[in-house]
């Protein structure tokens, strides 16, 4: 009887794309698309454009190729096995000054989502709060705390850096006083083991560098454009319809992913948490994806601490812009 | 009949860990034994697909690795002008730092299986090779006279004689292979594979799933005891005798007194390192050849000092934990082999901890035992302790019989016994244990810099793959790799002077 309740078609298919033997059935344009880390809802607009078909609308095979802590997004992109990687402006910064062309061709997190998170009987609510506090982080991310630093004028000497890598326990354990991380993954985390946390937004104090951007090759900006195109209006109506039910997206995540090992509370509240990310007055008015040029000379500026020199010629609002004129 | 020790033993363990995990500050940190039954109830199809994925992973590894194996073998046998070159190759390949060749893999391959199955049959592919070339030598030289006296070449010879005598050997490489694989395919997991036990991990790790992650970790750790204990008892069914415990591998060709193996060894990698790149056609944004680094190494000084930084934090740890493994795996052999009875009890569990993957024993051991220098050194110890346990116990009862009567006729007692007899007769086990040690111990410190320090080189290779930095990247490939070999080299030379003097039977070519 389990195999009867479980043959259902759904499950077959599913089954067979696990395996590798389903090949798509519609004449699409293969293109991947490279994903920053594992599946999670962190991607849900693009699973919602997948399940809905809409990129198949417009002719497109879209291969979402999962990311993972040993999984650069920049080398596929380069190499063509991906047409869009997901990447962060200061990545991309790194990947340009090391001789790839690519260019920023949508920016779905406004709001860059590194934080400050604390507990709430010694908070940390503004960068002048950090003096004197031991702070848990990858030593990777020397550089963005120092950036923070010198945009408010805080003595970054003044911070004891306690290297813990990615995890919420030295926290919780009293080894640190606050933690460098992301808005959504250990604050959620530490919501869901039951412990609340204040988290203080580093892009509401001057920490400009634009997250989760959409990059491509300049020669797949002239030379497949169509497809360009496609994706990215595939992105956009799945992110608009992302935002109006994250839940929603938080059930499709788990729907397709059932062996990512997702927790469904976990995904509803990090799928609710980047919502402020996401969508601003600027997406507002000029839809998802969009920036405009005060934000590129803020991220220019913030990219300049980082150790990165860029130009505004890393932005290329072509394809959102001919998207939004049709 | 009355309960067995053994099972007492691990019923007592079992009440104290759950008592252990009961105690609320431990409680995000350590996971017990109920916590874990109940989590694996509730996911049992998550984990049993995953670990499907990871086993046929590792499984295809594993397989194209020792056929790897087992051709080089071959070649080596039926052409030895040959056998230090590859034998060279395949050290080279194993002395890689797993960490830093994933994203390469990757990019090569592209989505799919492809990183996770190499990254197993890498990590084989050495260990089977060693073990295989000291069996097809275990061939009286009389049989292989009586071969010759019919007419018969090298190729009858590898057939009718060397192939059968090696078969012991073969189970035996092949037995400490399969956990290695299983360890190859989850780290080659994390170079963005859909689903395995490499992806639960990193995944619960960020969650602070306590129970997840212990329970995965012991999943994945029963699973690569299974595999090891089922090549044993396989063997056992096949051969009707115990194959060898311990793998004394073969000189390295940096033990040969002229310099022209290694520099013939240098020029191959070089020249396969860069046909590789050509005549895949790779970008020059991420495949830098020998020249690139080559220039970065001795023309950036900003790139040097880093790596020469990283390599400086990272180097004390290793040797620490290393040193602490080897002399610890040798001193509780001594103990054990001092109080017999003890030896029941803690072979089995040495044996079966040897499988165990760091990649989920890592991360579990330092949150015991902080993030400093002793959970880091601790760790590279424990994953060096248990092969070189196993190895000097056997070593150890290797003592000739005969010698030992003549101890007990005259009264000399267990202690005269190892100071005169045995611990010579550890020895050979002993030096190759602290061969193998050398890329293991790499392994171990680079991985938790990786995932749980964010110092040395572990963290260095995985942040220049993620700034798109490649050229540090390649830099760090290739001098580790390097080290990795010298180091080698230079345990097999100071095993050449000890054994000269205590085993000079070992040195035989």
């Amino acid at each position: 009887m389990m195999i009867s309740s479980t043959l259902t078609r759904r499950g077959v298919v599913a089954g067979m794309a696990a395996l590798g033997l389903a090949r798509p059935a519609w004449p699409g344009t293969p293109v991947g698309l490279q994903l920053s880390w594992l599946h999670s809802v962190q991607f849900a607009g693009s699973y919602i454009a997948q399940d809905r078909g809409w990129w198949r609308e417009s002719d497109l095979d879209v291969r979402l190729m999962q990311g993972g802590p040993n999984a650069p997004v920049e080398p596929p992109v380069v190499a063509g096995t991906a047409l869009v990687g997901i990447s962060a402006a200061d990545y991309t910064a790194s990947a340009v000054a090391q001789g790839a062309d690519f260019r920023i061709i949508g920016v779905a997190m406004q709001k860059n989502p590194f934080v400050i998170a604390s507990l709430p009987a010694n908070p940390v609510r503004s960068p002048a709060d950090l003096a004197g506090k031991r702070i848990g982080m990858a030593i990777a991310n020397t550089p963005v705390l120092r950036a923070l630093c010198s945009l408010n004028a805080v003595d970054f000497d003044a911070i004891r850096i306690v290297p813990t890598q990615y995890s919420a326990q030295p926290l919780i354990a009293g080894e640190v006083d606050c933690l460098l991380c992301w808005e959504t993954d250990l604050p959620v985390a530490m919501a869901v083991n039951g412990v609340e946390c204040l988290t203080m937004l580093m892009a509401d104090h001057g920490y400009a560098v634009h997250s989760q951007t959409y990059i491509a090759t300049r020669d797949s900006l002239s030379a497949r454009r169509k497809e360009l195109l496609a994706l990215m209006q595939g992105e956009i109506r799945g992110w608009n319809d992302y935002r109006a039910d994250t839940d929603a997206a938080a059930r499709l995540t788990l729907r397709m992913f059932p062996d990512a090992g997702l927790d469904e509370e976990t995904q509803k509240l990090q799928a609710a948490r980047q919502v402020p990310l996401m969508f601003s007055d600027l997406t507002e008015a000029q839809g998802f994806g969009a920036w405009d040029e005060a934000s590129v000379s803020a991220n220019i500026e913030t990219l300049a601490h980082l150790g990165y020199k860029v130009t505004t010629d890393l932005w290329d609002r072509s394809i959102l812009d001919e998207i939004h004129a049709r | 009949m009355t309960p067995r020790p053994g099972l007492i033993g691990a019923i007592l363990l079992l009440i104290g860990w759950q008592a252990l995990a009961m105690e609320l500050s431990l409680g995000l940190i350590l996971a017990g034994p109920l916590e874990i039954l109940r989590w694996l109830f509730e996911h049992s199809g998550l984990v049993a697909r995953a670990l499907g994925r990871t086993a046929s992973n590792a499984a295809a590894g594993f397989l194209l690795g020792n056929f790897a194996a087992i051709f080089c073998a071959a070649i080596a046998v039926l052409w030895p002008r040959l056998q230090d070159l590859v034998l060279g190759l395949a050290l080279a390949g194993f002395c890689l730092p797993l960490i830093a060749i994933g994203p390469i893999l990757r990019v090569l391959m592209g989505p799919g299986e492809g990183p996770q199955i190499v990254l197993a049959a890498l990590a084989v592919h050495f260990t089977t090779l060693a073990a295989l070339l000291i069996g097809l030598r275990a061939v009286p030289a009389v049989w292989l006279d009586l071969v010759h006296s019919y007419g018969r070449g090298r190729f009858s010879e590898l057939w009718h004689l060397r192939a059968r005598a090696a078969l012991p050997y073969l189970f035996a490489g092949l037995q400490i292979a399969a956990p290695a694989a299983f360890l190859g395919a989850m780290v080659g997991e994390f170079t963005g594979a859909e689903r395995g036990m490499g992806v639960l991990t990193i995944r619960y790790m960020r969650a602070l799933d306590v129970p997840a992650l212990w329970s995965v970790a012991l999943v994945a750790a029963t699973a690569a005891m299974l595999a090891h204990a089922a090549i044993g008892a396989l063997a056992r069914k096949l051969l009707r005798e115990d194959p060898p415990l311990l793998l004394a591998p073969p000189r390295v060709p940096a033990a040969r007194s002229s310099l022209l193996g290694p520099v013939i060894l240098a020029i191959a990698v070089i020249g396969l390192w860069a046909a590789a790149i050509r005549l895949a056609g790779l970008s020059p944004f991420f495949a830098k050849g020998p020249a690139e680094v080559a220039a970065a190494l001795f023309h950036d000084p900003a790139l040097r000092d880093g790596l020469m930084r990283a390599l400086g934090q990272s180097a004390g740890l290793a040797a620490a934990g290393y040193l602490a493994g080897l002399a610890g795996g040798a001193g509780l052999a001594v103990l054990v082999t001092l109080r017999p009875g003890a030896a029941g009890f803690v072979l089995p569990l040495a044996l079966a901890l040897r499988a165990v993957p760091i990649v989920t024993t890592g991360p579990l051991i330092v949150l015991l035992l902080g993030r400093n220098a002793l959970g880091t050194v601790s760790l590279v110890a424990i994953m060096i302790f248990f092969p070189s346990f196993i190895a000097c116990l056997h070593g150890l009862r290797q003592a000739p019989g005969q010698i030992l009567d003549l101890f007990r006729v005259h009264a000399a007692g267990p202690l005269a016994q190892m100071l005169h007899v045995r611990l010579a007769a550890m020895l050979p086990a002993f030096f190759a244990a602290a061969r193998m040690g050398v890329p293991a111990a790499i392994l171990a410190v680079t991985v938790v810099e990786w995932l749980v320090t964010g110092r040395g080189l572990g963290s260095l290779m995985a942040l220049a793959a993620s700034t798109s930095d490649y050229r540090m990247l390649w830099s760090a490939v290739a001098l580790v790799t390097v080290i990795a070999m010298l180091c080698h080299a230079g345990v097999a030379a100071i095993e050449r002077r000890v054994l000269g003097v205590y085993a000079p039977e070992q040195m035989r070519p």
